[in-house]
């Protein structure tokens, strides 16, 4: 059979991800199928028309390889599932009807009964800057462009903490400066996301790890807390600011 | 076989760049978070346009060096704020990035491309070279990542020229509004990344103070076609702020124009500001809204509404886009952050520079998201089978046997054949609309055909020949020449407070002079 350079590595122990591996063997085998039929002359092989003979029907048979398999994709961009819903895992929470029932739920947040002050800890967060009192709101989720959308043409409640799964600055570009607070379940505080909501004095937690935080709850964050910093991320140390749903 | 040959000297140093862009890339992504989008498929488009960038970059390359070399297109960059500035910085990282990939797919053989990889490099360098000039490297990280790019003369009209500002008076806040949203319709602009600023220096002001240079770039109608009309009333497509900065040291001013400060940066500690704008067809940066303070202020409002306004119907087209077309904006900004070299040689062709190559192109039934996402970290994080390295290695950053970037295989000069490279450009697609002819300069909205021959027909003050090669070195102990002097006075001529003051100044006579103004 014919074999690829790589075929011979030394060093190699294989690929990461599971997904990156089953593509990139498929892909291999089409080369050494396309290169043997080439008669294994590799220099007019990989400047050939299309380069090492393999077209885009080729890697569209390497994806179907695994949808075939059952395998559905993970999604970030809200417009993948929405254009192909049978290659994508079903995005929860990001439509009005799901938004009743969805909720971050992260292994790692840190929940406390309700205190004497009616406040429930329901996880924590980085905090991006420190202001002179906490902030009170209401949760909203915001999770695709059709809900920013919405909030673009109805005008945004003053009193909103956006609870947000992109620490990019883009998605909610249009409404970010009319936000009470906003919770990230991602990024940190020097994700576009982070330096935005600084910038516009937005209060703001970073890589917030939540749970049980519902849509229309009244929440509280902990933007008196310290500011977590660039030397607290490279020395690994733990700077937190605590979210609370006020229960009364 | 390959009938073009190379040295051992080429592969030497070649494979040094190669190495040292491997070194800093790794240093630089796992030191941010992974970008994410909920907007855009971000890492697949960054990994389509890896694609553009192996195919289609040499023969680029060679085409704007037809026009004009790469050192002197650095020369040129020096003084104006635009796209192929710092962030030129980027370019090898995404052409290696795509031959990496290839690599991983078996569709490439180490021993491929060989002569347009040392091309590509060779281009890189020589305009690092150049446009590093003043502070003697070839990239900020050589330098202990600082980009002190700009001779005294220049400085010394930027401090001159600041206007003082505090948290809570009416200038502080225009600047600081305008930053916020110049920031925000930059990341929109550029698909979620940051490649439409940059921030290089800094310069030290006093033993309390120094200068940051902020660049905005492609803000307005110009060479990205989704802001074709959308933009159409951004007045500038390149704005810089100068940013006087107090208490706060900036350690870190990276290759990705990001910084880092201690203590940290926040507003409060901008203490001055200054406004320009700039473009191949400027002699440097051009002041803006500098007359007075009060115009300064009023100026920062006025841009801030139209950046504001371009946000919001920017951020409503991109809602309407299909993933492909999210894919095909984000893929050609990344590849196109160097496009400015075709402006400054005045060859831009948007068919070279906002298309996706038909051999790019074939890669994009594989770009779902779980995939972009996967490959890209594995690529940024050394994890790909191509990257894994003996166990006795210990990688820069990492102490494990893996590096970026694969190295030429140096067994091509003992007869291992090789390939030369990919050839010329091919046919590009898009599935954005096509660009309007319109394009957003200093000297108003011009055609790309009036743009390029306007880039070519006059060739600034820094590279005269009479002044081109007048650096640092020769200005140390020629100061107080006649041609010292008529240097210094056209970077003056349009300074609020240095006009015709000539070479002889100090930076105390600076401070001295600012200390006088009582503005």
């Amino acid at each position: 059979m014919t074999r690829l350079y790589a075929d011979t590595d030394k060093f190699s122990h294989g690929d990461a991800s599971a997904v990156v591996e089953a593509f990139h063997n498929a892909i291999h085998d089409r080369v050494r199928t396309r290169l043997a039929a080439a008669g294994d002359e590799w220099a007019g092989f990989v400047t050939g028309e299309p380069p090492a003979h393999v077209t885009a029907e080729d890697f569209r048979a390497v994806e179907a390889l695994l949808l075939e398999a059952g395998h559905r994709f993970a999604w970030s961009a809200a417009i993948s599932p929405r254009e192909r819903p049978e290659a994508y895992v079903p995005a929860a929470g990001a439509d009005e009807a799901s938004l009743a029932t969805f909720s971050f739920e992260h292994a790692e947040a840190i929940t406390a009964t309700t205190d004497p002050e009616g406040r429930e800890q329901r996880g924590q967060g980085d905090n991006v800057a420190r202001y002179a009192e906490d902030r009170t709101g209401i949760a909203r989720y915001i999770r695709t462009p059709a809900q920013v959308l919405k909030y673009v043409q109805g005008g945004v409640p003053a009193d909103t903490i956006a609870i947000i799964d992109d620490s990019g600055g883009t998605l909610t570009a249009p409404i970010l400066a009319r936000f009470a607070g906003v919770i990230c379940a991602g990024g940190s505080t020097r994700s576009h996301l982070g330096i935005l909501t600084r910038e516009y004095r937005v209060p703001c937690l970073m890589n917030a790890k939540v749970s049980g935080i519902r849509h229309g709850d009244t929440v509280r964050i902990e933007t008196t807390a310290r500011p977590k910093t660039a030397d607290d991320y490279q020395s690994g140390r733990e700077v937190t600011a605590r979210v609370w749903r006020i229960t009364k | 076989m390959n009938t073009n040959p190379v040295n051992y000297a080429q592969l030497l140093e070649t494979n040094n760049l190669i190495q040292c862009h491997g070194d800093e890339n790794y240093w630089l992504c796992v030191t941010r978070t992974v970008q994410e989008s909920k907007l855009f498929p971000v890492p697949a488009y960054m990994m389509l346009s890896y694609a553009n960038c192996w195919y289609r970059y040499p023969a680029l390359f060679r085409k704007v060096e037809s026009f004009m070399s790469a050192e002197e297109i650095g020369d040129r960059a020096r003084h104006i704020g635009t796209k192929c500035a710092s962030l030129m910085a980027y370019m090898p990282d995404f052409y290696l990035f795509g031959r990496e990939w290839l690599l991983n797919m078996g569709l490439l053989k180490p021993t491929d491309g060989i002569n347009d990889i040392i091309y590509v490099l060779d281009f890189w360098k020589r305009f690092q070279l150049a446009y590093h000039r003043n502070d003697g490297h070839i990239t900020n990280r050589e330098f202990g990542h600082r980009a002190q790019l700009l001779p005294e003369r220049t400085v010394q009209v930027f401090h001159a020229d600041l206007y003082d500002c505090a948290p809570g008076d009416e200038l502080h806040q225009a600047a600081h509004g305008f930053m916020a949203a110049a920031s925000q319709y930059a990341f929109l602009v550029a698909c979620e990344s940051r490649i439409s600023l940059n921030n290089h220096g800094p310069y030290k002001l006093d033993d309390h103070t120094e200068l940051l240079v902020r660049d905005f770039v492609d803000l307005a109608e110009g060479d990205l076609p989704w802001l074709d009309d959308v933009a159409a009333g951004v007045e500038h497509n390149n704005i810089t702020v100068t940013m006087a900065v107090k208490d706060c040291h900036f350690h870190i001013v990276d290759d990705w124009g990001s910084f880092e400060a201690e203590p940290e940066f926040s507003a409060d500690k901008l203490v001055g500001v200054g406004l320009y704008h700039s473009d191949s067809l400027t002699d440097g940066r051009v002041p803006l809204g500098m007359g007075s303070r009060g115009e300064l202020t009023a100026t920062f409002q006025r841009l801030t509404g139209q950046v504001t306004e371009a946000t919001n119907k920017l951020w409503l087209r991109i809602a309407n886009w299909s993933r492909d077309q999210m894919l095909d904006a984000g893929a050609i900004t990344y590849f196109a952050v160097c496009k400015d070299v075709a402006h400054i040689a005045g060859c831009y062709d948007p068919d070279d520079w906002v298309k996706i190559d038909e051999r790019a192109e074939h890669f994009r039934p594989l770009l779902n998201d779980e995939y972009g996402r996967d490959i890209l970290v594995a690529l940024c994080t050394a994890a790909n089978p191509t990257q894994q390295v003996s166990d006795y290695v210990m990688m820069q950053h990492a102490n494990r046997g893996a590096r970026f970037f694969t190295p030429i295989p140096y067994s091509v000069l003992a007869g291992e054949p090789y390939t030369a490279g990919v050839g010329e450009v091919h046919a590009g697609t898009t599935k954005l609309p096509e660009k309007k002819d319109c394009y957003t300069t200093s000297r108003g909205k011009l055609t790309i055909a009036d743009y390029n021959r306007a880039s070519r027909a006059a060739p600034p003050t820094n590279v005269a020949p009479e002044y081109r090669f007048l650096g640092e070195t020769w200005l140390k102990y020629h100061a107080n020449t006649p041609l010292a002097d008529a240097l210094y006075r056209r970077e003056q001529r349009t300074s609020r407070r240095l006009k015709d003051k000539g070479a002889g100044l100090s930076r105390a006579d600076i401070l001295a002079l600012r200390g006088s103004a009582g503005e």
